[in-house]
């Protein structure tokens, strides 16, 4: 059975050194092919929650070619423990 | 990492973010503000669909008198909810193609923590949330906010989180204002009320556990997801372990000879008659999505916070029955009613607001965002 989508996404984020919300659409994207939920909106609000929660830091922000701000967050290794713990 | 070490961002790139971040804890605020007004509609339609029907026959039956009887017949009614509220979120998640994350999720660690999570809020608060609704009315919603209250002070002890001056400064605040609030009502020394608002208590631990134990686990459960698990396991264990305990012990310990037939039967099958499952159904969509904005304001502004605005039910429990039962209702049928509070039970309650909002947030902190 697939794992849920909100768990693949923290378990994604375990696996990279950081990645903003389209990074994460796109490499789930193969795992989840024409998922509606897997989009950029839901993936910004599920790695917005988790940071709140400390299970995953904010990395950087830039500003992209369309002038739209692009957040970046990582799991640094207490943040991987944190997450495998919970998450197989 | 720091934020920008690597590129120093542009003064233009620097307010978009604050933007974007005030704009997610705003977001969270409102969701939460929102959970607490949805609560206050729960528990005027539950009350309403308790008053209706097969209902105001069980309220005089023989088993009623005692404490017992009592719980066993607000057990049907708390389950009754859970059940409406679980049937609509499954709904909800297959609406919104998450059913299967919900089947996947029960088989995770987080899912059996929400499971175990759900017992404590579920079955356990709920109905004695229920009882205390029907045995004190809404003074007992004031009570059971003190889960924000208990929910810290579990966090201290068993999670080993902060607890400041300023946050016992609003727990001591929380706990005068309930008090307040119940002192108020014992005008004449009307023992119902009093043991209404007792069992209310519990459903403040029950709530203050699942608030603060569950709330960690649950933020990596989608919260569409949390909540179907939460109604369903609520609503089963309910109407399958403890509705069916309770009659078993009121059968043998009370006097029921006003039931004929199976007293599990009689209940549970009258419970639904009369045109109250109507009520139900509608108390169910309000609970479950009441809840669900509840671990979604959690999870996006912080659980303390989140559990201080929710906790603006204990305000909007009352207004609502009072505007459903007192107000909407009696232009229908004149024989519904629902005494308004009194100015002073009023005061008290947003002064338990503010205690809890004190043990949420600095309340300097506002000012200082706003320098920075």
């Amino acid at each position: 059975m697939k794992r849920p989508l909100n768990f693949a996404i923290l378990k994604y984020m375990t696996t990279v050194d950081k990645a903003c919300p389209a990074d994460v659409v796109k490499d789930l994207q193969k795992d989840y092919p024409g998922d509606r939920r897997l989009n950029e909106t839901a993936a910004l609000e599920s790695l917005m929650t988790a940071t709140e929660n400390g299970l995953l830091v904010e990395d950087s922000y830039e500003v992209d070619g369309s002038g739209n701000l692009v957040f970046y967050y990582a799991a640094p290794d207490e943040c991987k423990e944190e997450i495998n713990k919970y998450i197989k | 990492m720091a934020i920008g070490t690597k590129n120093v961002p542009s003064a233009a790139a620097k307010e978009l973010y604050r933007k974007n971040k005030s704009a997610f804890f705003r977001k969270g605020v409102i969701t939460a503000l929102i959970s607490g007004i949805l609560y206050g509609f729960y528990s005027a339609f539950l009350v309403a669909g308790e008053g209706v029907g097969n209902w105001p026959g069980f309220w005089e039956l023989g088993i009623a008198g005692s404490i017992l009887g009592y719980c066993l017949i607000c057990a049907v009614g708390a389950g009754l909810n859970d059940i409406c509220s679980a049937v609509w979120q499954i709904v909800i998640a297959i609406v919104k193609g998450k059913f299967g994350d919900f089947i996947a999720t029960l088989k995770t660690k987080p899912g059996a923590i929400m499971i175990g999570v759900a017992l404590a809020g579920g079955p356990i608060a709920a109905t004695a949330y229920n009882v205390g609704l029907m045995m004190a009315g809404g003074i007992a919603a004031a009570i059971s906010a003190l889960c924000a209250a208990v929910g810290a002070i579990i966090g201290r002890v068993f999670l080993k989180q902060q607890l400041n001056f300023r946050m016992v400064c609003g727990i001591i605040i929380c706990f005068a204002a309930a008090v307040t609030i119940g002192w108020t009502s014992f005008d004449g020394l009307d023992m119902t009320a009093f043991i209404g608002c007792c069992i209310a208590f519990i459903a403040a631990l029950g709530w203050g556990i699942e608030g603060s134990i569950g709330g960690y686990a649950t933020s990596m459960i989608d919260s569409d997801i949390s909540i179907t698990i939460r109604q369903c396991t609520s609503g089963i264990t309910n109407l399958i372990i403890v509705v069916p305990i309770l009659c078993i012990m009121a059968t043998s310990m009370l006097d029921t000879s006003d039931i004929s037939g199976n007293i599990y039967v009689y209940l549970v099958g009258g419970a639904v008659g009369g045109g109250a499952i109507v009520w139900f159904i509608f108390s169910g969509l309000c609970c479950g999505q009441s809840f669900r904005m509840w671990y979604k304001g959690n999870s996006m502004c912080g659980a303390a916070l989140g559990m201080a605005l929710n906790a603006g039910y204990s305000f909007w429990v009352p207004f609502c029955s009072w505007l459903l039962m007192g107000v909407i209702l009696p232009l229908v049928d004149p024989s519904w009613s629902y005494a308004a509070l009194t100015p002073v039970q009023w005061i008290a309650a947003v002064v338990e607001v503010f205690g809890i909002l004190l043990i949420a947030r600095n309340p300097l902190d506002f000012f200082r965002k706003k320098e920075a």
